[in-house]
């Protein structure tokens, strides 16, 4: 089915290479190697193409976007092209002169995550010493002309501690806070079993984010991203299949989210041989799970097909084998058994799996 | 917001150059109405009265005391989004 919308936002993953080691991270198990990565003058065009598309964000991710020396070349090219530019990031490498010349090429939002409100813990989770660092970081940033967001990612490790965590946040005075529970691709789908939460902390969480809600109105902007392995309906994933945003992964791999790179039998097109508009408008990757003649009666027939879009495919694959299946988060389907197994708690001997830089 | 505020954009939210849009951070915010040239005299400058004023002279036959509500009311909801600043 051909594009019946436009998209809003160009994910950006510039490079692969992160001095983090984060247990959840959601970068691709097989990354990218440095010298596949796109220089600068496509990046360049990329943008000019977005921009063209009607596209409003970029948002420059990784791995972490410092380890590209050219960062600031690419945020004045989005900004050039007209983009919004956000940047999400470790901090590390980040100096106070580097971080003006970034604001200065264009950058309005930049997004640092903290992994727990204690050091110790925090730095066990990143698999590297980051969280002093970035504490460091903030009155920096806090200097320029940017919006501010505090990312807290969270999970079995550290929800314990959610209040503290939101207290560290608060005392950052950022523009917006977001709290995310891990979701179980890549990295974090190896660390699955260290990272679900249990039922009680679930059940903690919850009123604790609405809280910090209420109070925060009007100061903090707070978005919450819910635990889907504890829904009964899935999530819209990534506003549906092929109809809000397009991921460029760093060697120019255009994917209609994140994790669609594990989805067997796809072609990928690159964005250094198609135009973006081609991508979006005519590619099979993009018209896969479009509309809903791929889904299952089940799905078709149902009313919250418009608001779900069938749920996430790479899930779907992950968790049953098969693309085309109804998302196990749903009630509805056959598999949401499986489910109740995976949020079963495991013993904490496990060893965490960290990913190589 | 009161009618003396000085309100400004917050570094980060900007009115989009050519569509009805507040650019933020992770998404927009749909503007309605007059919105749009409402934010167009925000400057960090002026008063919410003295925007107003300025505003009066562009809407023929509209009453001055009634769009001060409205655009106080305006922008009091910017600001509790973060959009505003002072």
């Amino acid at each position: 089915m051909p594009a019946t919308t436009r998209p809003q936002s160009l994910i950006c993953e510039v490079t692969h290479r992160c001095p983090l080691h984060c247990l959840y991270c959601s970068n691709p198990i097989e990354m990218q190697q440095s010298a596949a990565e796109l220089p600068a003058e496509v990046w360049r065009r990329v943008f000019q193409e977005a921009a063209a598309m009607g596209i409003l964000h970029l948002h420059l991710t990784g791995g972490e976007p410092l380890a590209r020396k050219d960062l600031a070349e690419l945020i004045q090219a989005g900004h050039e092209a007209g983009l919004y530019v956000n940047m999400v990031t470790s901090g590390v490498g980040m100096t106070e002169e580097r971080l003006a010349g970034l604001v200065q090429a264009g950058l309005e939002h930049l997004q640092l995550s903290f992994q727990d409100a204690d050091e110790a813990r925090a730095n066990y989770i990143a698999g590297t010493r980051a969280h002093a660092w970035k504490l460091g970081l903030v009155p920096l940033i806090k200097r320029q002309r940017l919006a501010f967001t505090v990312n807290l990612v969270v999970h079995r490790q550290n929800l314990d501690c959610l209040e503290e965590m939101i207290a560290l946040a608060e005392s950052l005075e950022p523009n917006r806070i977001e709290i995310a529970h891990v979701q179980y691709y890549g990295w974090a789908l190896k660390n699955r079993s260290l990272l679900m939460p249990t039922e009680e902390q679930v059940q903690y969480a919850l009123p604790v984010v609405e809280a910090a809600k209420t109070r925060l109105r009007g100061k903090i902007h707070l978005d919450a991203v819910l635990p889907d392995y504890y829904a009964n309906f899935p999530k819209a994933c990534v506003g549906g299949w092929g109809r809000q945003m397009i991921l460029i992964d760093p060697a120019g791999r255009a994917l209609p989210c994140h994790s669609a790179g594990i989805l067997l039998g796809f072609e990928f097109d690159n964005v250094r041989e198609k135009s973006l508009s081609w991508i979006w408008e005519q590619s099979p990757a993009f018209e896969r799970f479009r509309g809903d003649a791929w889904m299952s009666e089940t799905c078709r027939s149902c009313d919250r097909k418009e608001r779900d879009f069938g749920g996430c495919r790479c899930q779907a694959f992950l968790l049953t084998g098969d693309m085309e299946a109804i998302d196990p988060v749903c009630t509805y389907s056959p598999q949401h058994g499986l489910m109740e197994e995976l949020r079963k708690p495991v013993g904490d001997e496990l060893l965490p799996i960290y990913r190589n830089s | 917001m009161t009618p003396d505020s000085i309100p400004q954009m917050t570094p980060g939210y900007r009115l989009h150059p050519t569509q009805d849009v507040v650019l933020i951070p992770e998404g927009v915010l749909e503007l309605s109405g007059p919105s749009r040239d409402v934010l167009l005299e925000v400057d960090g400058k002026r008063t919410v009265r003295e925007i107003v004023h300025n505003l009066a002279a562009k809407y023929e036959g509209a009453d001055e005391n009634e769009m001060l509500d409205d655009v106080v009311a305006l922008l009091g909801r910017l600001a509790e989004r973060g959009v505003l600043q002072g």
